[in-house]
């Protein structure tokens, strides 16, 4: 019994140690607003292109998506980011660089994916980068938020920074103010949410390229450079 | 003291290295940062490109070592013949690779992670546990 003790014991906490990873890596909650609405056709994913998972219309996220590049670019990004995830801020840069690279090859979308409560001022950025997309700076707001990402990261009340950020992109401040806290800017990081859940994305930041997700670790643009390219070989 | 309570104690410590080791591999696989509590940094060394070794996440590596030393020090402790002999390699192997850790925090990266000084404290106490036993046996 002594000789078989010691093997339980190991065995034991390996048992555990695997159960706590497999627990802790499920998909992530991210914040719900309470009245979730289908909305019309998805379109990020094209419809004959195969997905990971199968998305039906009501996980076809916010309508329409923030997107830069053209609609029928033979390759489309759709990034799930978090304004405060520090990965995600490293993205940032290389996503620029994609667009300026692939130019009309290449669109990119953004959908909210706040992990709260990890990151304290995730959903106020997220709702920040909504209410300014209804006076058509979704964009300029987004750029703003993840160049000065290590401004406000660790800031106590990040709501004060982003209002000057919302001065700064020549936003109406009050509308914006008005807009922060309003429906449309819930329902459109909800129906992100949503449709980050059905796509089983767990963490920030997550990329799908035309409906496949690219693995975290091919991320960085040496590695991400040529996926696109071959992508692009791929559909002509 | 006894080589075998030496052995206990060295099991208890990496379980706490194990945990520690489990909590950054979980959140490099999810791809959340880590938010530091006491000091800052954790995010800029955890989503640093050292924080990965050939697409490994470095803490899946320390987990699988931490995990190592629990059952070795765990056979030892219930009179297993030899796996004692290995432990100081395997310690030995992950003070140095902690002391290279703190190097790249502190020269390359110029910012401290934490969780990873946490694992190195750990390290460095199971590397104290590991001399407490050669010193034992050498004075039975």
């Amino acid at each position: 019994m002594k000789r078989i003790l010691p093997l339980v014991i190991i065995l034991a906490v390996l048992g555990i140690a695997l159960g706590a990873g497999w627990y802790l890596t499920r998909p992530a909650t991210p914040p719900t607003p309470p009245t979730p609405a289908p909305t019309v056709a998805n379109a990020t994913v094209k419809p004959n292109v195969p997905a990971p998972t199968p998305v039906n219309v009501a996980q076809a996220g916010a309508e329409p998506p923030h997107s830069i590049g053209p609609a029928d670019a033979p390759v489309t990004l759709e990034e799930f980011g978090d304004f405060q995830c520090p990965p995600c801020g490293l993205l940032y840069p290389v996503l620029k660089d994609m667009e300026k690279e692939f130019g009309s090859r290449l669109r990119v979308i953004f959908r909210e994916y706040p992990l709260v409560p990890t990151h304290p001022h995730a959903l106020s950025a997220a709702r920040s980068a909504e209410a300014a997309g209804m006076q058509g700076k979704f964009w300029e707001m987004h750029d703003m938020l993840f160049t000065n990402q290590r401004t406000w990261h660790a800031s106590f009340d990040a709501r004060p920074i982003f209002d000057d950020y919302a001065v700064k992109i020549g936003l109406d401040l009050e509308k914006f103010k008005r807009d922060l806290n309003g429906s449309v800017v819930e329902q459109r990081i909800f129906l992100d949410g949503k449709r980050a859940h059905a796509l089983g994305v767990s963490g920030t930041p997550t990329v799908f390229m035309n409906g496949r997700e690219i693995p975290f670790e091919s991320l960085p643009p040496e590695k991400l450079r040529p996926i696109i390219q071959a992508e692009i070989d791929a559909r002509r | 003291m006894k080589a075998t309570k030496l052995y206990i104690a060295m099991a208890l410590v990496a379980l706490a290295g194990l945990a520690d080791a489990i909590y950054l591999t979980v959140q490099h696989v999810t791809g959340q940062s880590v938010r530091c509590t006491v000091i800052s940094g954790c995010s800029e060394v955890l989503s640093s490109p050292y924080s990965s070794f050939n697409g490994i996440p470095l803490a899946l590596i320390g987990a699988a070592a931490y995990f190592a030393v629990f059952s070795l020090a765990t056979l030892a402790a219930f009179g297993y013949p030899l796996v004692g002999k290995l432990l100081p390699i395997l310690v030995g192997l992950m003070f140095l690779t902690t002391l290279w850790l703190i190097y790249l925090q502190a020269i390359v990266i110029g910012h401290f992670c934490q969780f990873c000084l946490l694992s190195a404290a750990v390290t460095t106490i199971l590397t104290g546990l590991v001399l407490f036993v050669s010193r034992s046996r050498k004075a039975a």
